[in-house]
């Protein structure tokens, strides 16, 4: 029924997959994004607004929406939601002083009906810095395995070094793919 | 255009009545150097207004489709149309953000702001219209989502229970790895760069300090900060300022982002650009300090010495393209210090 049908029906014949990337400002949203697509990752500003990437990847066409995670940014995140097929909630494991705002921040979001669907990636990035709090200490912190609502996986990663961001989204894919792809 | 205009009457007035009548050279000649003219002036004024242009096409192209979205969705009441109404409005909507995302580069914080709420309000706007007018929809979504919100509940109770480590609320922030200085008033403030170690470091509720950081931290976070000169090596990604009076404050680093921040003087190097938000009276120059080891430091968090954007700042407060924002300035030459206090320059000591 409806626009999310149709859309569904569109996505399913071009293997599309809408993903929103969201998280805390200096999490390394941006970072990532332009890291996994193999762009100079030094001369990154602050996200004003936002950036979509239209990527390929194993024979997926990703759209993938980096947001501005300032604080008055983040009322503007809901214009973003529609049709989300992944959620990449990105963490900056080093920021200890603000892992409180970011689980409230994530609880928020996994409320969100026209989120409902979306599968959830959370990456603890920042892994390279010795002050990072560890993949385990962030799912802890943010309460991970009390979400029931949403299919969910912890990655620990860098977007410097690029370790693991390869593994976390392709995890995304399959799960999302099991998902979309094979039900009807 | 005019001058086509001109000519064609010409000729097709003497055209009908005299067979073989030239068009006059008199008025060919004219119209050619009005037609010069004219492109001549549109030259001149395409390049002074090409980007005015573009955000003028944006805001008219965005308004016109907006207000179509408008009227679209708020003469949505046919019950029978309405899902495929609304499916068209969902269509157009995403349309419109896809044109604001591509237009984003030539547009001021300010206009995009501005549209980002338009588009806020459009996306309420049909979510509500849809609520209304299609109920049926709405209690589906409703059951689904009680039924969600109900299950937490039983299992945060269960951890409350058990002490179990890191639930929620126990947030692990380790003293041991948190690196900085809190609540101190009048004091000299020294780490060295084996206690930073590309941690992050917090810095708040000081007055009247001098600070001196001889490290690389990952992330430095300054808040709440009264009449200070803080000064602190290499910053890998952002340097946090928040809440700050009256300070001088130095260093470098990739991001710098400035919030609620009055009286304020930075000597930057930033690699990428800063921001400012709800500041007043903040003022740059470029990084003067220096100290040995500085250049090894600068190499461990990746930041290049030769790229520093100090007068780019990017004001989210500020809403006029074209001019400055009156926020900040920059610290005229004359007035900059050069050389700054020694204090506890222990790097030498490693
Ligand atoms: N050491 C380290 N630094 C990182 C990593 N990822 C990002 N950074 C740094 O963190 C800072 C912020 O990164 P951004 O990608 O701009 O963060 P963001 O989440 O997009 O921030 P907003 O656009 O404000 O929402 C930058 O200085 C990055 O270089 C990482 O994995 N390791
Ligand atoms: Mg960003």
């Amino acid at each position: 029924m409806g626009l999310l049908t149709i859309l569904k029906k569109m996505k399913h014949k071009e293997r599309e997959m809408r993903l929103l990337m969201l998280g805390l400002d200096n999490a390394g949203k941006t970072t990532i994004l332009k890291k996994f697509n193999g762009e100079d990752v030094s001369t990154i500003s602050p996200t004003l607004g936002f950036n979509i990437k239209t990527l390929e990847h194993r024979g997926f066409k990703l759209n993938i929406w980096d947001v501005g995670g300032q604080k008055p940014l983040r009322s503007y995140w809901r214009n973003y939601f529609e049709s989300t097929d992944g959620l990449v909630w990105v963490v900056d494991s080093a920021d200890r002083l603000r892992l409180d705002d970011c689980r409230k921040e994530l609880n928020a979001l996994l409320l969100e009906e026209r989120l409902a669907g979306a599968t959830l990636l959370v990456f603890a990035n920042k892994q390279d810095l010795p002050g990072a709090l560890s993949k385990d200490g962030i799912r802890e912190v943010l309460a991970l395995d009390d979400i029931k609502t949403h299919h969910w996986c912890i990655v620990g990663c860098s977007a410097v070094t690029g370790e693991n961001l390869l593994s976390g989204v392709d995890w995304l894919l399959d799960d999302i793919a099991a998902r979309i792809f094979t039900t009807d | 255009m005019a001058a086509l205009g001109v000519e064609m009457n010409v000729a097709q007035d003497d055209g009908e009545t005299n067979t073989a009548v030239k068009v006059p050279e008199s008025v060919l000649r004219r119209d050619q150097a009005r037609l010069e003219e004219a492109e001549r002036r549109r030259d001149v004024k395409q390049s002074q207004t090409v980007t005015e242009e573009k955000s003028d096409f944006f805001t008219s192209t965005f308004n016109a489709e907006k207000t179509q979205l408008e009227e679209m969705i708020s003469s949505c009441n046919d019950r029978e149309k309405a899902a495929k109404t609304l499916e068209e409005a969902t269509v157009k909507f995403q349309q419109l953000q896809k044109f604001l995302n591509d237009s984003v580069r030539f547009l001021t914080q300010y206009e995009i702001r501005q549209a980002q709420e338009s588009l806020q309000k459009l996306q309420s706007s049909i979510t509500d219209k849809r609520e209304e007018i299609l109920p049926k929809k709405k209690f589906a979504f409703r059951s689904r989502n009680t039924s969600k919100q109900q299950q937490p509940t039983p299992i945060q109770q269960q951890t409350a229970d058990k002490p179990a480590p890191g639930s929620v609320g126990t947030v692990v922030v380790d003293a041991a790895d948190q690196c900085g200085f809190s609540n101190v008033d009048n004091q000299v403030l020294v780490r060295q760069a084996e206690e930073i170690q590309q941690r992050d470091v917090l810095l708040s509720h000081l007055t009247h300090c001098k600070v001196r950081l001889y490290g690389c931290p990952s992330t430095l976070h300054i808040k709440n900060i009264r009449s200070c000169e803080i000064m602190c090596g290499p910053v890998s990604s952002s340097v946090f300022v928040d809440q700050c009076t009256d300070s001088t404050l130095v260093f470098p680093c990739q991001q710098l982002r400035t919030h609620n921040t009055t009286a304020t003087r930075v000597y930057l190097h930033v690699t990428s650009r800063a921001i400012i938000e709800d500041c007043q009276g903040v003022s740059f120059a470029p990084f003067t300090w220096t100290y040995p080891g500085i250049l090894d430091h600068f190499k461990v968090a990746g930041l290049s010495p030769d790229r520093n954007n100090w007068t780019e700042v990017d004001d989210f407060n500020w809403l006029a393209a074209g001019t400055p924002s009156p926020n900040w300035t920059v610290i005229p030459e004359s007035e900059r210090i050069c050389s700054w206090d020694f204090v506890g320059t222990a790097a030498e000591q490693s």
